[in-house]
């Protein structure tokens, strides 16, 4: 049987958040989940893993490190001159370029990571998505089959929500977040 | 943070209702600013065109305004990272309704220094040079030299500032976009690149930010100590010193968080922010200019220590010089300013006073720059051999593009404040939820 998608809107996070507890314990997936700022909360109960962003700033790190570092030790070897009395390859200034260049890459990568994984820049906005999901009021959209659906409704409606039925056609889901 | 009335939606209209079509006040203002900035290109126009030597420096002060500006502006950027980076790792609430326009003004403090290096070289358009690029003859910069490590370091800080500032503004962009109709809607649509607020996107834009904050720290400390090398690395008397890292940094601070109150106490008067920056959050930046004058007060006095301690005559000479010679006026603006009036803030009813604030920062700017003048010019005018000696004093060309550069550093702040958010929406709504709960 085909889900229905149901997209529930609330004026507080507490609302937000008891509610992604419950669809969660029900075992309804929960596809996206809006919120105007990153409301410890919700993120404690959508219980996310932390985000890979990380690797991307270590390996831009490492690879500033040694671009700096060998920059300078390669441009230094091609004349080998003495200068002001310190080694041709001179590690303590030669530390300073690697550096300020791992933490160049290292936030190049950082923000690369954000853009790759965050999926940005959008050309489009979901279509469920409500201009006052940047304002004051949370979003969650669900799914589930059309016999749950008054019992979901009537849990949004428990929790202070207000619940509308999307349809499918028009939430383009693309990931579904797992649930335990 | 003292704002527990406030809600979310006061915030977001707050700051949106400072982007209604401006005043023509403001366009007086900035059109002033214009015609500043205009004065600063003709003058250093004129400079390309007839030579370097239209300039005051000359042996043995090489380095004259371009340079006291330049390490200026690179102090004043500093405590916008100290308040957007440092004090978020510390989790220092205050900070929040102050940082994006702290955040603004670090990064044009260092598009404006970053301007100076480019009219002192003189024949700017061979500035590529200081590139590392593959050329014929396989000539590289020099790494070894911090004039070297200071490019590096700069252009650095300022790819990192930018990043850090457009990152912190997305959700922000994404309020206005929803807001706004026309054409702004679509300069924002552009700008806050499809940001819509889903979980996946706070889940890695979180992580992102804190990697932000926890790599800007390292580099807002090394930035100024590279800066500080360009001096201490010589064996000038007077700049040849082990403390300049640490008392550039805690300059730098100290001239960066003056320049916030001077920037924050009108802005705040005339966008009616006085809910989100309170008399606390003022307060709170009195404060830390206390700690980082007294830090400025030890290395004056830490200079002359080592100085008589050292026994070397040509260092006691310098010192002795600076306090009581050609440029000692300069020398007691910069103690007075920076480590003496400062203290003042001690008293609760001065620093909770917004006049005796505004006017204090005003006075500490002035101390800093005063501060690079001693530093620059009276360490190289009064060297090792006395056949070296010599005053400077700045041409008229070059007041015109200290004019001109500080224009553009207000003009540029100006049109950001008027078009942009210059309060961080979305962490001030955080923050309000954050205290709802511990309520």
């Amino acid at each position: 049987m085909p889900e229905e998608y149901i997209m529930a809107t609330f004026a507080d996070e507490e609302s937000a958040a008891d509610t992604l507890t419950a669809l969660r314990s029900s075992k309804h997936p929960l596809h996206r989940v809006y919120s105007p700022y990153p409301g410890h909360r919700i993120l404690h109960a959508m219980k996310m893993k932390k985000s890979p962003v990380g690797y991307f700033t270590l390996i831009g790190g490492l690879l500033g490190f040694f671009a700096g570092f060998g920059l300078s030790i390669y441009t230094a070897g091609q004349w080998s001159l003495i200068v002001s009395g310190k080694p041709v390859t001179a590690l303590v200034p030669f530390f300073i370029v690697g550096f300020e260049c791992t933490i160049l890459f290292s936030v190049l990568g950082n923000i690369i990571g954000l853009l790759t994984q965050a999926r940005l820049p959008r050309t489009e906005k979901p279509p469920e998505y409500d201009a006052e999901f940047s304002g004051t009021r949370f979003g969650i959209l669900t799914s589930c089959r059309p016999d749950d659906r008054d019992k979901v409704m009537a849990l949004v409606r428990e929790k202070g929500g207000v619940g509308k039925v999307v349809r499918s056609d028009e939430t383009k889901v693309t990931k579904v977040t797992k649930v335990n | 943070m003292g704002n527990s009335h406030l809600t979310s939606t006061e915030v977001q209209e707050t700051v949106i209702k400072t982007l209604d079509p401006p005043s023509r006040g403001y366009w007086l203002t900035v059109g002033l600013l214009a015609l500043g900035i205009l004065t600063g290109a003709a003058c250093w126009g004129y400079q390309i065109l007839i030579g370097i030597g239209v300039g005051g420096q000359n042996h043995p002060v090489a380095w004259g305004t371009y340079l006291i500006n330049f390490v200026f502006w690179v102090g004043i950027a500093h405590s916008g990272t100290l308040i957007s980076a440092i004090l978020y790792l510390f989790r220092a609430g205050w900070r929040n309704p102050i940082a994006r326009a702290a955040e603004t003004m670090t990064v044009f403090a260092v598009c404006t220094a970053g301007l100076f290096p480019l009219i002192h070289l003189g024949r700017v358009w061979l500035v590529y040079f200081m590139l590392p690029y593959p050329n014929q003859r396989n000539l590289w910069p020099n790494f070894q030299s911090p004039l070297v490590f200071d490019l590096i370091a700069i252009s650095t800080y300022l790819t990192v500032s930018s990043l850090f500032w457009y990152t912190g503004m997305l959700p922000d962009l994404a309020i206005l976009r929803d807001r706004f109709t026309g054409t702004r809607k679509k300069i924002f649509t552009v700008l806050s690149l499809g940001w819509t607020g889903e979980h996946e996107q706070w889940r890695h834009y979180t992580r992102t930010y804190l990697f932000f904050a926890a790599l800007a720290t390292p580099l807002v400390i090394s930035v100024h100590s590279v800066v500080s090398w360009d001096f201490a690395l010589s064996i000038v008397p007077g700049w040849h010193s082990t403390i300049f890292a640490p008392y550039f940094v805690a300059g730098a601070i100290h001239s960066g968080l003056a320049m916030v109150l001077t920037l924050m106490i009108p802005l705040r008067r005339i966008f009616r922010y006085e809910r989100l920056i309170t008399i606390e959050v003022l307060e709170n930046i009195a404060k830390t200019i206390i700690l980082t004058g007294l830090i400025v007060g030890y290395a004056y006095l830490s200079e002359y220590f080592i100085a008589w301690y050292s026994h070397n005559i040509v260092e006691q000479e310098s010192f002795l010089w600076r306090a009581t010679g050609t440029y000692r006026t300069e020398f007691w603006i910069m103690v007075i300013c920076n480590s003496i009036i400062p203290l003042i803030l001690f008293v609760k009813r001065v620093r909770t006073s917004i006049p005796w604030l505004f006017g204090i920062s005003i006075l500490v700017n002035i101390g800093m720059w005063y501060e690079r003048f001693v530093i620059i010019v009276g360490s190289v005018a009064h060297g090792f051999v006395p056949h070296s000696w010599g005053d400077y004093a700045p041409s008229i060309v070059e007041m015109g593009i200290m004019l001109g550069t500080f224009c553009l550093f207000f003009f540029l702040f100006l049109l950001f404040v008027k078009h942009m958010p210059s309060v961080a929406v979305t962490e001030m709504k955080e923050a309000i939820a954050k205290e709802n709960d511990h309520a």
